[in-house]
């Protein structure tokens, strides 16, 4: 690798090829630090993508570790490894735990649920505002809200009762079309206004034990297009635009981080052309520009901001090369400062170098190099801060005065959670007596939540009209297919005219939508045995006892053929895991063994047929047969 | 850099394998690691990259490789991504 001279951030691909070669070279730690510093390059999703990937191969040996559940609406495969790289950065390895897709419900509700037995630290509710039950317009607006609230503060409920969790909540985003226009704004009825006070009161009911992630927000700063595309949506339920990951994903782990207490304590800032344009050693109190004038006027813009983040607990502090009397001057003097000697901590104003300063900023105030984050127009200080004080958070500040705010407001660890240590110690023993007296049950149980979808299966043999979908759910599925069998279309044709094959698929529809031809089954009659060849799933519908509906059909099938006996098989592949055992908890039994490859029984006669009361068995007019 | 160059980058940093190599005559078959979950990574990646908008389901639908080139090479715009300041 030749010598690249870096930027003051180094890009994203001078990143990688630093991390693949300590990665091949064995040095683990630094790969790890190279491939977190990709975030630091911008939010390049293929970038971020490669970054993750080495991480995981580095081990990602960090400091700090959280569990974290991403329990999803829509499809968070590709959230998950921007979240670990996100967290990399600020130094917290998370070990995740993904639901399927749309099974946020299930894995809350079950309390049994592989959430559950992962004992995460932080739940993370990766909702999105297509997944709630608000119409364009209603008339009773009020109650529309209260219990689409009701059904989020119902689930945090649960969550709070049965683990010591911490909860994540996105607000929910506005779709950039409104069917209303204008009106809409006007309206207390429209799905305008109801998103909008769903999201105040998912604030106002959150309380300690819930963070909410403003999505509203942060979509709105790249703007709502960017951050839903259909495109993406139609293809592969993802409700977040992928090149909007990485910005979701730093936001989300600042705010982990702000609640795993890594929230920066103190802001050390330089003066001259930072605070107001000009040098004051130079050209006098009177000389330098704040107020008035465009650059003036940025700075006092940028004074307000830094005042802001005063009022929201971050302390204050003066780095600068100069007399102490000419940096104190334009606080005493000028009145068009925002900024006063009273809103700083410390003070220091002298020739030494700056790292000296910092430090001494630091021991004087009593906090950890680590709480500090230096902001300096000069990109030499920075660069030696970086180097001399690597605990430092450094800002790459603009060349552009009047875009310093929007650079310091990117920069995202002054997150704070509001917990004191108080609250913090107090929440945990509320934890403790409601682990305690968890026994309650829930309002809402498993079983209801099915029965509330009002399911319906339309199951029927292969047929023309469906074979192209039929072909293409045998090619693709990975995830609950218990043999991963490949048939072609012409081998598909030899089962549809082979008497002795049962081929099956399954159409679901629910209160909600129809999710269409999402199940596949082929079984060969083998004498008194229907042997199942092929037994696939769309991965959408897992979690909703579709594959109890398909085996109730199986067994029907076979008792109508003269066979007593059904048999599985089930063998495994790097991503079939989550079928292993789907036959045992059908009431299978462990036939034989070869390899890894498993063989299972399920005697009909003896053990009746399986039947599943949670969906409805429809015709093709929509009828009950 | 050529633009096969950068799509076989591309392929590399998205499927985690710096070995990928492309070929005009490559299909995801070709690729163990190009399943349906990689596909739509591959192509948010490509679009970023080479500035372009897939419509329909045309990413999808290319052949191979080469057909894929010969569409970037007619509609791409410079490049503009982050992954390129070197």
């Amino acid at each position: 690798m030749g010598l690249v001279e870096a930027d003051e951030v180094p890009s994203a691909a001078y990143c990688l090829k630093l991390a693949r070669a300590h990665l091949e070279s064995g040095a683990f730690e630094q790969a790890c630090r190279w491939a977190c510093a990709v975030v630091n390059a911008g939010d390049d999703f293929a970038s971020w993508q490669a970054a993750s990937a080495i991480l995981r191969k580095s081990g990602a040996n960090l400091a700090l570790r959280a569990k974290v559940a991403l329990l999803g609406s829509y499809t968070t495969a590709q959230f998950g490894p921007m979240l670990q790289l996100a967290a990399g950065r600020l130094g917290i390895r998370i070990d995740l735990y993904e639901s399927e897709y749309g099974q946020y419900r299930q894995e809350v509700l079950d309390p049994a649920s592989g959430m559950y037995q992962f004992a995460p630290d932080f739940v993370f509710l990766a909702v999105h505002e297509g997944d709630l039950q608000l119409d364009m317009y209603s008339a009773t607006p009020d109650d529309d809200v209260a219990r689409e609230l009701a059904r989020w503060t119902s689930l945090w409920d649960v969550i709070t009762d049965r683990s010591s969790a911490r909860i994540l909540q996105p607000t929910f985003v506005q779709p950039t079309q409104a069917p209303m226009g204008h009106l809409g704004a006007k309206l207390l009825g429209s799905r305008y206004r109801m998103l909008q006070s769903l999201n105040t009161r998912l604030g106002d009911e959150s309380g300690e034990r819930v963070q909410l992630i403003d999505c509203e927000r942060i979509a709105s700063t790249i703007g709502r297009d960017r951050w839903f595309d259909p495109r993406y949506w139609h293809m592969s339920k993802q409700a977040v635009a992928l090149p909007a990951l990485p910005l979701l994903a730093r936001h989300t782990a600042s705010v982990i981080g702000a609640s795993m207490g890594l929230t920066r304590k103190c802001l050390v800032l330089d003066l001259d052309n930072t605070l107001w344009g000009g040098v004051v050693g130079e050209d006098g109190f009177d000389g330098i520009r704040i107020g008035n004038g465009p650059e003036g006027e940025a700075f006092s813009a940028f004074q307000e901001y830094v005042l802001a983040l005063k009022g929201q607990g971050v302390i204050l502090a003066v780095a600068s090369k100069n007399n102490l009397a000419d940096a104190q001057e334009p606080f005493l003097k000028v009145p068009d400062m925002r900024l006063g000697l009273d809103d700083f901590a410390y003070f220091v104003a002298s020739w030494e170098p700056k790292p000296n300063m910092v430090r001494r900023i630091a021991e004087g105030l009593n906090i950890g190099l680590d709480s500090l984050v230096f902001v300096d127009d000069n990109p030499a200080e920075r660069e030696i801060i970086r180097r001399t004080l690597p605990e430092v958070d450094v800002v790459t500040m603009p060349t552009e005065p009047a875009h310093f705010p929007r650079a310091l407001g990117n920069y995202l660890m002054f997150e704070s959670t509001a917990f004191t240590p108080e609250d913090a110690s107090r929440t945990a023993q509320y934890r403790a007596r409601a682990e305690i007296a968890k026994v309650a049950e829930t309002a809402e149980t498993l079983d209801d939540f099915y029965l509330n979808l009002e399911m319906e299966a339309l199951v029927a043999p292969f047929d023309q009209t469906n074979l192209p979908r039929i072909a293409q759910l045998i090619g693709k599925t990975n995830q609950f297919n218990v043999t991963t069998r490949r048939h072609d279309v012409a081998k598909l044709r030899q089962f549809m005219g082979d008497p002795n094959c049962l081929t099956l698929y399954l159409r679901l529809r629910d209160r909600f939508t129809d999710h269409g031809l999402v199940c596949v089954a082929i079984a060969n009659r083998q004498a008194d045995v229907l042997d199942i060849d092929t037994w696939l799933m769309s991965c959408r519908v897992i979690g909703r006892t579709v594959e109890t509906e398909m085996l109730q059909h199986l067994c029907e099938y076979a008792l109508a053929n003269g066979c007593t006996t059904l048999r599985g098989t089930y063998v495994p592949t790097s991503k079939n895991g989550v079928v292993k055992d789907l036959f045992h908890n059908h009431g299978f039994v462990l036939d034989a063994e070869h390899e890894g490859e498993t063989t299972w029984l399920y005697n009909i006669t003896q053990n009746g047929s399986i039947t599943n009361s949670f969906i409805k068995t429809i015709d093709a007019d929509g009828h009950t047969p | 850099m050529t633009l096969h160059r950068r799509l076989e980058e591309l392929f590399q940093n998205v499927l985690g394998d710096d070995d990928i190599t492309l070929r005009d005559s490559t299909t995801a078959q070709d690729v163990e690691q190009w399943d349906s979950f990689a596909h739509i990574n591959l192509m948010c990646a490509v679009e970023e990259e080479f500035n372009v908008v897939f419509p329909g389901n045309l990413f999808a639908e290319f052949a191979d490789i080469g057909e894929l080139k010969r569409y970037l090479e007619t509609n791409a715009s410079q490049p503009g991504s982050a992954t390129r300041r070197d």
